[in-house]
């Protein structure tokens, strides 16, 4: 074999060793504007989130039904008309009918516009009201997310602090995430042709600020905090040790980090 | 080594080496730091605007309007609950605040069976037959008459 050495051979090879070299920098400036076209991203703002760890906590007992939240959120994070990323629903449970055998009647659940602007007067008399309350919905940022599970593209995850985003410059709209979602938090943006979510105010939280809503909630239904940086005496501790606190649909397993207290068994 | 197979070995290399090199270009610098996303996205996503500057903002200078709510009933409530955004007023204080907008009122105490009992309540019909909340309660101390 060793009289295939040849000056030519020796050569080829040094000179495909070289084109190799010169062709890397032209490769890494490819790979660069690549991904310049797929996403862009700002300089860090000093964040991180693996000192922290959210927690949202509602009080059904406080929820006044007044739609400041949802009028908030909506002003916060641009979300178009007919869209929620929170919303308040009202539910009415009506007397048993005399006769039937039940504890109560079938309850009726409405939410027009998200709450928004308020609740209108209700249709059923007040003496056929067994119990009626608000609940405030948002993203219930599941540690072990059904929507960021079924994600082609790696576009939506769990950041490391409990938050469910969604990263909006890789999204390619498929909408596989908004059927997965069992409380039917996202919706499919039409403005940026992306999926879109609550974010639990991302970029106010991370500026020492409370999301818009529970910044906004004139009724303290909604309570904040952050279970790695406890402050003293802290709300939030406080409420979920003085409350039984449950979990939206529990039996699915899917780790939710937005707690209630007071929850009828009626809400799903 | 018979001319087919080594046809097969050269497509099935370049084969692979197109999926390695399609995979270095495309995913994006980040992607993998933290898990099966570009951790990039984090900082991008927070590094959105803000809209509702906050209490804590407000009372940097209102501290008198501060120390009075902090009296009343109205204790808990942030400022722009019901003074409506004031980032800008706080970005450059000579841009004012949208008007205060009474309606405001009714809309968290108009009575309801679906408020929770502790709410101040009242019925906005017969409660009053002027127009304006402000004839009779102070809102920053709704229990003073003005």
């Amino acid at each position: 074999m060793s009289d295939n050495v040849t000056r030519r051979s020796v050569l080829k090879k040094l000179a495909g060793i070289v084109g190799g070299l010169l062709a890397m920098p032209a490769a890494r400036t490819c790979k660069a504007g690549v991904q310049n076209v797929l996403a862009s991203s700002p300089a860090p703002a000093g964040y991180d989130p693996f000192q922290h760890k959210w927690l949202m906590a509602l009080d059904v007992d406080r929820c006044i039904g007044c739609g400041r939240c949802v009028e908030a959120c909506g002003a916060e994070n641009d979300v178009p008309e007919g869209h929620w990323r929170t919303w308040i629903e009202r539910y009415v449970i009506p007397k048993a009918p005399t006769g039937s055998g039940k504890t109560r009647g079938e309850a009726i659940v409405d939410s027009p516009d998200g709450g928004k602007k308020g609740f209108p007067e209700l249709l059923v008399p007040k003496e056929d009201i067994l119990k009626s309350f608000f609940v405030p919905k948002l993203c219930n940022l599941c540690e072990h997310s059904p929507c960021t599970q079924v994600c082609p593209v790696g576009a939506t995850f769990e950041a490391p602090d409990g938050a469910v985003l969604v990263d909006k410059n890789y999204c390619i709209g498929c909408g596989f995430c908004i059927q997965a979602c069992p409380y039917g938090c996202r919706f499919f943006n039409e403005k940026t042709h992306t999926a879109d979510k609550c974010t639990l105010c991302y970029h106010r939280i991370t500026r020492g600020l409370k999301p818009a809503c529970v910044e906004i909630c004139p009724a303290q239904a909604r309570i904040f905090g952050d279970l790695k940086n406890p402050v003293p005496d802290d709300p939030l501790q406080r409420f979920i040790s003085d409350n039984k606190v449950e979990e939206l649909k529990k039996s699915l397993g899917t780790g939710p980090r937005v707690v209630y207290a007071g929850l009828d068994e009626e809400v799903r | 080594m018979p001319p087919q197979i080594i046809r097969l070995v050269l497509l099935t290399i370049g084969i692979v080496c197109f999926y390695f090199t399609a995979r270095y270009l495309l995913t994006p610098p980040s992607f993998g730091k933290y898990g099966h996303y570009r951790a990039d996205a984090i900082q991008m996503i927070a590094s959105r605007q803000i809209y509702w500057a906050g209490k804590a903002a407000c009372v940097t200078c209102h501290t008198a309007h501060a120390e009075k709510l902090a009296k009343g009933e109205h204790k808990n409530l942030s400022c722009e609950t019901c003074h409506g955004p004031g980032l800008a007023h706080v970005a450059n204080t000579a841009e004012k605040l949208p008007k205060f907008d009474m309606s405001l009122c009714v809309r968290c105490h108009e009575a309801s069976p679906s408020k929770p009992k502790w709410m101040h309540q009242i019925n906005s019909k017969n409660h009053y037959t002027g127009n304006l909340c402000t004839e009779c309660h102070v809102p920053h101390l709704p229990t003073e008459v003005p």
